[in-house]
């Protein structure tokens, strides 16, 4: 049965999302209205359904007029929390600012802006947010301001934003009003920086054996665009989410010896290694301060530095 | 979420008020188990906030399951079906961590509640059972919504204003079926009059002030004298006690609606009998027409067709006439005189030699009873295994069924079938509600012989203490004999009113909401259909204004936002010349143009417009928006003459 169901499911989806790329094609901003809503009995709504039978049964049987009143009381409980359902979510605006960005093989947190109905900010209640496809989902009691919502990246490259499964049972758990929301938004996947090479005098090992190291103040520095996240100091990051702070390398950084970071024209496994070497370069040149530039074979990205030329650069490396 | 102490509470109260409400249904033990199971809860609540292990949990669901398997027998399989229910949800509370065992929690409380209602539809006790209920919708919704999230009473109120008319039109309009198939009952003890009547037990029941039974009559209450309810006919003598006779308890009943209508008057009216766990009902004299959910059996009792377990109410229409005799065999099961109480037999021998006609002996027998100091009580002495022989003629002192029983006996020794009828007599009518209430305490037995091809009735209770018949029980008893009728709180005056207003509503409760069947609801159908044409064109216009009115408001809305108010009104009055404006100028670009070919003063107006128009259009200026009003109201007719000499050129 299982097996069958899953044989079956990426044919049901990829029908259903053919039918919403029809009723709902992206757009940057959407608010959630009666076309997109769609409210289907949640397993706990059909187990209430069940005793609503069974108390109309039992009702009859005994010709009680009480029990009856109960089951059509329930019943009228389990029609109306319907409309509550939907009232929950209609109105919610989601839109998405700016696109996302990381590196192949890291979850990428994408920020969402949720607007509430009348800017009242409990009139949307017990929202679940989880992209299509995805592990991860968040939960909020109330309509927040912004979330972030993660992808599990996969390979380089450019990605438009899957659909955005927004749901919620409130209130009675009956019930489950959700939508499938399409984004007009892209996420960017850098190829994942390799690991220091040995040419550049440095251990292969150094990232392992530095997270293991105890965390002391006069290693640490402030954070600064271009650092690798994988030098954040994640425990001070949860006591703090206003100040980041990264492990400060040990070794200065190693000094490249050209400002252009190359990418030879290579093909299949050895322009991937080229364009995770070169991901590193240019991590590493933003870090140093440098201006630096970046040549493809088919591209040329003029020198320059600071952020911008780095997701430049590092978008030019995903599109490769 | 579960953390919160106050669903626990909220559980565990639920649990308590489960526990007492299904009391009827659980033996000591039971109770005792159950009692002690919540206790644990409670004291882990207060002590650690913590439940028990499932295995723990686990070990005694399964011990406790099995003594009551043991028990099942005894129980009943209702009674056995509720004890496991609360059983479950018991035990779940007490290992509850998971919140999808709250759910199924919350699940099974629903499903006790509505077992609640077939031991109790009292109207106090459905509404401790419907606070029940809330509370249960309110854990459950506490499960679902955010922590620490309190309802607000405007949302339950615009709920409530939804779910109301929703539910009241499928409780009146939803189709009512018969039942599917038939159910176990619960298993409790019997009230009202025993299929055997003991020297005493009627006095033990007029001592219970717990309604019995309520009438409704379709035209006017007859007279006291005529009320006397029939219930039980006891024709087995042993010399002592009374008992029914087994062919009685047969099914073979007349058969509902059949007969041709009787040439008599007749008597029409509604019982609503409360739950007494017998079969056996209520009817004035000889019914021969009945709702179906009785049974008339050839003696004129009716019978229900399974022990009355809650409140019923059934139709009858009753001739004002005496039971027919059915048959020589009926006779002659009335004339059976056990051994013993000779006296008795000997003065009923004599009686007849004195009184051949039969009328005559019942005369004689009222006079004996009437002229003879014979006493009415509540508490008369206890009499030996001649019974009726010591009434007669020592202690003289009785309640009714010893004058019934003494009278039964008296008759058969004379030669006529007699028998002894337990029922009620009388009722407390309430005008003002329009019914009869009928308590135990009006219970009552006479006595009915065979005469004319008829079971005639005689009350000797009616020689004795005729105020019994004619006022009340209370009437015909001393004063001291009276306190024992009444316990002290029911001596209070405001207490006293509030009962029985209580009992009024009460009435109205199972008038409108327990007895509502489907009669009722066809009756509301028609009257709906009836009625209907009558609305009709009424609805039809309301709904054909509304629709009008929001179309309208539909359309000026959509008509506002796309032009502003200034584009509108220079269109408006410029429309002749804007005929030659070019779709995609602007406005008060072609107004511009069409200014440089005017002369100076014209030309002058016509800037100071585009000025105004442009302030009003992007700067939002009202002022400008009202000069622009003006200017274009003063300069109408130059504006006229403008356009046409832009037509001229």
């Amino acid at each position: 049965m299982s097996a069958l169901t899953k044989a079956l499911y990426p044919l049901y989806w990829r029908l259903l999302s053919r039918y919403l790329d029809k009723r709902q094609p992206a757009v940057p901003s959407v608010t959630l209205v009666q076309k997109l809503i769609f409210i289907l009995p949640t397993r706990y709504g059909w187990w209430f359904f069940g005793l609503i039978v069974l108390l109309y049964l039992l009702g009859t049987n005994y010709q009680n007029n009480l029990i009856l009143l109960l089951s059509y009381l329930l019943l009228s409980l389990f029609l109306l929390s319907i409309v509550l359902c939907y009232q929950n979510l209609s109105g919610l605006t989601l839109s998405s600012l700016a696109p996302g960005e990381g590196f192949a093989e890291q979850d990428i947190g994408l920020s969402l802006q949720l607007i509430a109905a009348a800017n009242d900010n409990n009139r949307h209640r017990m929202l679940r947010l989880q992209f299509t496809g995805q592990q991860h989902q968040v939960v909020s009691q109330r309509c927040v301001p912004a979330i972030t919502l993660n992808i599990a990246a996969g390979k380089r490259g450019k990605y438009t934003l899957p659909r955005i499964k927004v749901s919620s049972q409130y209130p009675f758990g009956l019930w489950q009003a959700f939508s499938y929301i399409a984004l007009l938004q892209h996420y960017w996947v850098y190829p994942s920086p390799a690991q220091q090479s040995p040419a550049a005098g440095i251990m292969p090992e150094q990232d392992q054996t530095s997270t293991r190291q105890q965390v002391s103040d006069d290693t640490l520095s402030a954070y600064r665009q271009g650092d690798s996240i994988r030098h954040l100091v994640w425990k001070r990051l949860a006591r703090d989410p206003a100040t980041p702070v990264v492990r400060q390398q040990q070794t200065p950084p190693p000094q490249l010896q050209s400002d252009w970071v190359v990418v030879p024209a290579v093909s299949g496994d050895a322009l991937e290694r080229a364009l995770r070497q070169a991901s590193r370069d240019l991590l590493t040149l933003e870090q140093s301060g440098a201006s630096y530039g970046l040549k493809l074979p088919a591209l040329t990205v003029a020198q320059a530095k600071g952020p911008a030329q780095l997701q430049r650069c590092l978008q030019a490396l995903a599109l490769c | 979420m579960l953390k919160q102490k106050r669903l626990m509470v909220v559980w565990l109260g639920l649990q308590l008020a489960f526990l007492l409400l299904l009391q009827e249904a659980f033996t000591l033990w039971v109770s005792l188990i159950f009692a002690a199971l919540l206790l644990t809860r409670f004291a882990t609540l207060v002590y650690a906030n913590t439940s028990l292990s499932l295995k723990a949990v686990n070990v005694i669901g399964a011990c406790v399951a099995v003594a009551l398997l043991f028990n099942l027998k005894q129980a009943g399989v209702l009674n056995f079906m509720l004890q496991i229910l609360l059983l479950a949800a018991v035990l779940r509370l007490l290992a509850l961590r998971q919140l999808f065992e709250a759910r199924q929690l919350v699940w099974v409380h629903y499903f006790l509640i509505g077992c609640c209602f077939i031991l109790h539809q009292n109207m106090l006790v459905a509404l401790v059972i419907i606070t029940a209920l809330f509370a249960n919708m309110y854990s459950h919704y506490l499960l679902f919504a955010p922590a620490g999230s309190n309802l607000k009473p405007a949302n339950i109120a615009r709920a409530t204003l939804i779910i109301l008319p929703l539910w009241l039109a499928m409780f009146l309009l939803f189709p009512r079926l018969p039942p599917f198939w038939q159910i176990p009952t619960a298993k409790v003890a019997s009230t009202g009059l025993s299929d055997t009547l003991d020297p005493g037990s009627i006095e033990q029941l007029v001592q219970d002030d717990s309604l019995a039974f309520r009438v409704e009559f379709e035209n006017g209450v007859p007279e006291r004298q005529l009320l006397y309810w029939r219930a039980r006919l006891y024709e087995d003598f042993d010399g002592r006690r009374w008992q029914e006779n087994p062919l009685r308890s047969g099914s073979n009943y007349r058969n509902v609606h059949q007969g041709a209508t009787p040439a008599e008057a007749t008597l029409d009216y509604r019982i609503i009998a409360e739950a007494s766990q017998q079969r056996s009902l209520f009817a004035l004299a000889n019914p021969w027409q009945s709702s179906a959910n009785v049974n008339i059996a050839p003696s004129g009792l009716v019978l229900a067709t399974k022990p009355v377990s809650q409140r019923t109410s059934y139709q009858l229409s009753s001739q004002l006439q005496p039971v027919a005799v059915l048959s020589e065999q009926e006779q002659q099961l009335n004339l059976r005189l056990p051994a013993g109480n000779e006296q008795t037999l000997a003065f009923g021998r004599q009686l007849k030699a004195q009184h051949p006609q039969v009328p005559a002996l019942i005369d004689a027998i009222a006079s004996h009873f009437r002229q003879q100091p014979y006493f009415y009580s509540l508490t008369p002495p206890l009499l030996g295994a001649n019974s009726v022989d010591q009434f007669l003629f020592d202690s003289r002192t009785g309640f009714c069924s010893h004058y019934a029983s003494a009278t039964a006996l008296l008759l058969r020794a004379a030669g006529i079938p007699a028998r002894v009828v337990g029922g009620y007599q009388g009722g407390d009518w309430h005008p003002e509600q329009g019914y009869l209430a009928v308590r135990q305490r009006e219970a009552h037995a006479w006595v009915e012989y065979a005469d004319q091809g008829r079971w005639q009735q005689f009350d000797p209770t009616a020689a004795v203490a005729p105020q019994r018949i004619l006022s009340s029980l209370d009437d015909a008893l001393s004063a001291e004999q009276r306190q024992l009728l009444t316990s002290p709180w029911q001596r209070n005056a405001l207490l006293n009113n509030l009962r029985q207003q209580l009992m009024h509503l009460d009435y109205y409760w199972s008038v409108w909401v327990l007895g509502f069947n489907d009669d009722n609801q066809r009756d509301l159908w028609q009257q709906v259909r009836q009625n209907l044409q009558r609305f009709a064109y009424g609805l039809a216009f309301i709904t054909v204004l509304a629709l009008l009115v929001v179309a309208l408001l539909w359309w000026r809305r959509r008509e506002r936002p796309t032009q502003p108010q200034a584009y509108r009104l220079l269109s408006k009055t410029l429309s002749a010349m804007l005929r030659h404006k070019p779709a995609h100028q602007p406005l008060s670009a072609f107004l511009r143009m069409l200014a440089e070919q005017q002369q100076n003063e014209q030309r002058q107006l016509l800037l100071a417009l585009i000025t105004s128009y442009e302030l009003a259009l992007f700067n939002d200026d009202a002022a400008a928006l009202s000069a622009l009003k003006q200017q274009l109201k003063q300069h109408r007719n130059t504006l006229r003459r403008l356009h046409f000499s832009a037509q001229n050129t």
